[in-house]
C-alpha cells in the first residue's frame, strides 16, 4: 500500500514538481543575471517568457520543428533584450532613483507587451502539442517522456550558464562588471556592451523557457504575469544575483509547492511558498546566496 | 607627452577642479601633493574617465581623454589604481591580473601568457596565491595585485592613488620600488600619496594643490622647492 503510494502517486508529484522548479529556475536565472549585474529588476520579464512562447507557436504553426525553435527562438529573443537595454533601460540608468525607475520602466513595458499579444494573437488559450509524447517507466514508476526531457535540458542550461560566469573570461567580465563597473571599464572591460550584452542572454533564456514550457503550462497573454510571482519568488529567497540561490531555492520551492499540495491541499500551495518568500525577507533579506560578483 | 590644460570638475554646484594645468614626459614621475579634500583624487578619477570633466583639456600624445568612457580612456593607455584598490571579491588573483589583459588589445594569447608570468616572477606572493580569492590577500598583497593589473596592460600613462595608504614599510619599498621600474620602462605616472618623503623619493616633479588649483610646482630633487612643498602642505 505504502509503496503503491510512493510509485502512483508520490515519485510522478515530485517529477512534476522538479519539472516545474526547472522551469522556474530557467526563468528565474535570466531574471537574476539582470538584477546581479545591472541591480534592475526587470518587471517585463514574464511578458519575454510569454513572448518566447508565442513566437514558438507562431513559428511552429509555420512548420518550424521544436528542435529548430528551441535555437531559434532564444536567437530571436537577444536582439530585442539588446534593443531594450540600450534603447530604455541605459537611458535611465544613472537617474538617481535608479530602482524605481527602472522597476516601473520595466513594468509599463511588460504592460505595452501583454497587450501587444493580446492584440496580435488574440485572448484565447492555445497549446501546442507535446513535441516529445508518451511516457518512460522508471523503476516501475510512469513519468511523462517530455518533462523528463525539460529536467535533462534545463540542468545543462544551468550547468552551462554556471560555467561560463565562473570558468570564462567573459563570465570574469560579467562579475567585475556587476561587482565594480567603473573599475571593470578601466582595465578595459566594455561595460554598457557587457551590461546589453548580460540583459539580452537573460530575456534570451527567459524566451527559452517559454518555448519549453508552452506545451505543458498552455499559452496565454497573461502567462508571464501568472508565472514570474513563482520566479521572483526564488530570486528573493535564493538571494537577488545569485545563480546557485535561484537553482536551489528553485528545485527546493517547487518541491514544497508540489508536495504540500498533495500533503494539505493545493489551495494551500501557493501561501506556503509566498510565506517562505516573506519569511526569508524577514529573517534573511539578502536571501539564501550572495550575489553575482559579490564572492 | 601628457598634459592637462585647465581642468574643470563639477560635482553638482560644488566646483572641485578648477582649472588645473599639468604637464608629463614619458618616464616621469610627477607626485601631486595636498591636504585632504583638496581634489587630488576627484583629479585622478577625472583623467580616468570615472567622472566628467566641465571645462578644459585632458591629452595624452595628442589624443583627447576627456570626454570619454572609463573603457575608452583605458584602451589609449591609460591605467589607474584607485586609492582603495578595488580588487573584485569573487574573482581569483589570476582572473584579476588576466582582466588586465584587455587595457592593450592586438595581442596573442601566448603574449599575455607571457605577461602573466613575468609579473609572477616579479612578485612570486602573487604566483603562489594565483588561485585564491583576490580580497582574501592581506593588504599589501593586494596593492601588489592591483598594480600588476595595470602593469600587464603596459599602460604609457598610470594614475596611482594612495598607493601606501595602509601599508607596513617594507611593502611601502616594494611598491615604490615597482614604480621606478615601470617609470624606467618610459610609462608616465601621476602619484597621490600622502607619504611625501617616499613620493618625493620616486618623483621627478611635484604639484601641490588647494581648493582645487595649483598653488605650486617644484622639483622633486630640490630641497628649496621640497621645503616649500612642505610649508604649502604643513607636514613640518
Amino acid at each position: 500500500m505504502f509503496l503503491d503510494y510512493i510509485q502512483f502517486v508520490l515519485a510522478p508529484q515530485m517529477v512534476t514538481g522538479l519539472s516545474l522548479g526547472m522551469a522556474v529556475v530557467l526563468v528565474a536565472l535570466g531574471l537574476t543575471i539582470i538584477f546581479g549585474l545591472l541591480d534592475v529588476i526587470n518587471m517585463a520579464h514574464g511578458e519575454f517568457y510569454a513572448l518566447g512562447a508565442y513566437l514558438a507557436l507562431a513559428l511552429g504553426a509555420s512548420g518550424v520543428s521544436f528542435w529548430l525553435l528551441i535555437v531559434i527562438v532564444p536567437l530571436l529573443m537577444m536582439p530585442i533584450g539588446y534593443v531594450v537595454e540600450r534603447g530604455l533601460i541605459q537611458r535611465v540608468f544613472n537617474m538617481p532613483d535608479r530602482h524605481v525607475t527602472t522597476l516601473l520602466l520595466t513594468f509599463g513595458l511588460g504592460l505595452v507587451l501583454e497587450e501587444g499579444l493580446k492584440v496580435v494573437f488574440g485572448p484565447t488559450t492555445q497549446r501546442p502539442a507535446t513535441p516529445i509524447p508518451g511516457a518512460v517507466e522508471v523503476m516501475g514508476v510512469i513519468l511523462p517522456t517530455y518533462r523528463m526531457f525539460l529536467i535533462g535540458l534545463g540542468a545543462a542550461i544551468v550547468i552551462a550558464v554556471a560555467l561560463v560566469v565562473n570558468k570564462t573570461r567573459l563570465g570574469a567580465m560579467v562579475r567585475a562588471a556587476a561587482f565594480d563597473r567603473n573599475m571593470a571599464a578601466s582595465l578595459g572591460v566594455p561595460v554598457e556592451r557587457v551590461f546589453a550584452g548580460t540583459f539580452a542572454f537573460g530575456v534570451a533564456l527567459a524566451g527559452l523557457a517559454g518555448v519549453l514550457l508552452a506545451p505543458i503550462y498552455s499559452v496565454f497573454p497573461t502567462m508571464g504575469r501568472d508565472f514570474i510571482f513563482l520566479a521572483f519568488t526564488v530570486v528573493i529567497v535564493g538571494g537577488m544575483g545569485s545563480i546557485a540561490g535561484a537553482v536551489v531555492a528553485g528545485l527546493v520551492i517547487t518541491q514544497i509547492q508540489a508536495l504540500s499540495s498533495l500533503v494539505v491541499s493545493p489551495v494551500w500551495s501557493d501561501p506556503i511558498v509566498f510565506s517562505i518568500m516573506v519569511l526569508v525577507l524577514v529573517l534573511r533579506p539578502q536571501g539564501l546566496f550572495g550575489r553575482l560578483g559579490h564572492g | 607627452m601628457f598634459s592637462i590644460d585647465q581642468l574643470q570638475v563639477h560635482y553638482g554646484l560644488s566646483h572641485i577642479i578648477q582649472g588645473v594645468s599639468l604637464e608629463a614626459a614619458p618616464g616621469e614621475v610627477i607626485g601631486i601633493f595636498g591636504r585632504n579634500g583638496v581634489g587630488k583624487t576627484t583629479l585622478m578619477k577625472a583623467v580616468a574617465g570615472w567622472v566628467g570633466a566641465s571645462g578644459g583639456a585632458i591629452t595624452l600624445d595628442g589624443q583627447r581623454l576627456d570626454g570619454l568612457t572609463a573603457d575608452k580612456v583605458c584602451h589609449h593607455g591609460v591605467g589607474f589604481v584607485p586609492e582603495d584598490r578595488r580588487i573584485f571579491p569573487g574573482l581569483s588573483v589570476e582572473e584579476n591580473l588576466k582582466l588586465g589583459l584587455m587595457q592593450r588589445k592586438g595581442r596573442s594569447r601566448a603574449e599575455q601568457n607571457r605577461e602573466i608570468e613575468l609579473i609572477y616572477e616579479r612578485m612570486p606572493r602573487l604566483a603562489e596565491r594565483r588561485r585564491q580569492a583576490g580580497t582574501t590577500l592581506s593588504g599589501g598583497e593586494q596593492q601588489m595585485l592591483a598594480m600588476a593589473r595595470i602593469m600587464v596592460g603596459q599602460p604609457r600613462l598610470a594614475l596611482i592613488d594612495e598607493p601606501s595608504e595602509g601599508l607596513a614599510p617594507m611593502i611601502v619599498a616594494d611598491i615604490f620600488a615597482i614604480i621606478k621600474e615601470m617609470k624606467a620602462a618610459g610609462t608616465i605616472i601621476l602619484l597621490v600619496e600622502q607619504n611625501v618623503d617616499g613620493a618625493l623619493g620616486v618623483a621627478d616633479r611635484f604639484y601641490a594643490l588647494e581648493r582645487g588649483a595649483v598653488v605650486l610646482t617644484g622639483n622633486a630633487k630640490d630641497a628649496v622647492d621640497r621645503a616649500r612643498l612642505m610649508d604649502v602642505i604643513a607636514v613640518l
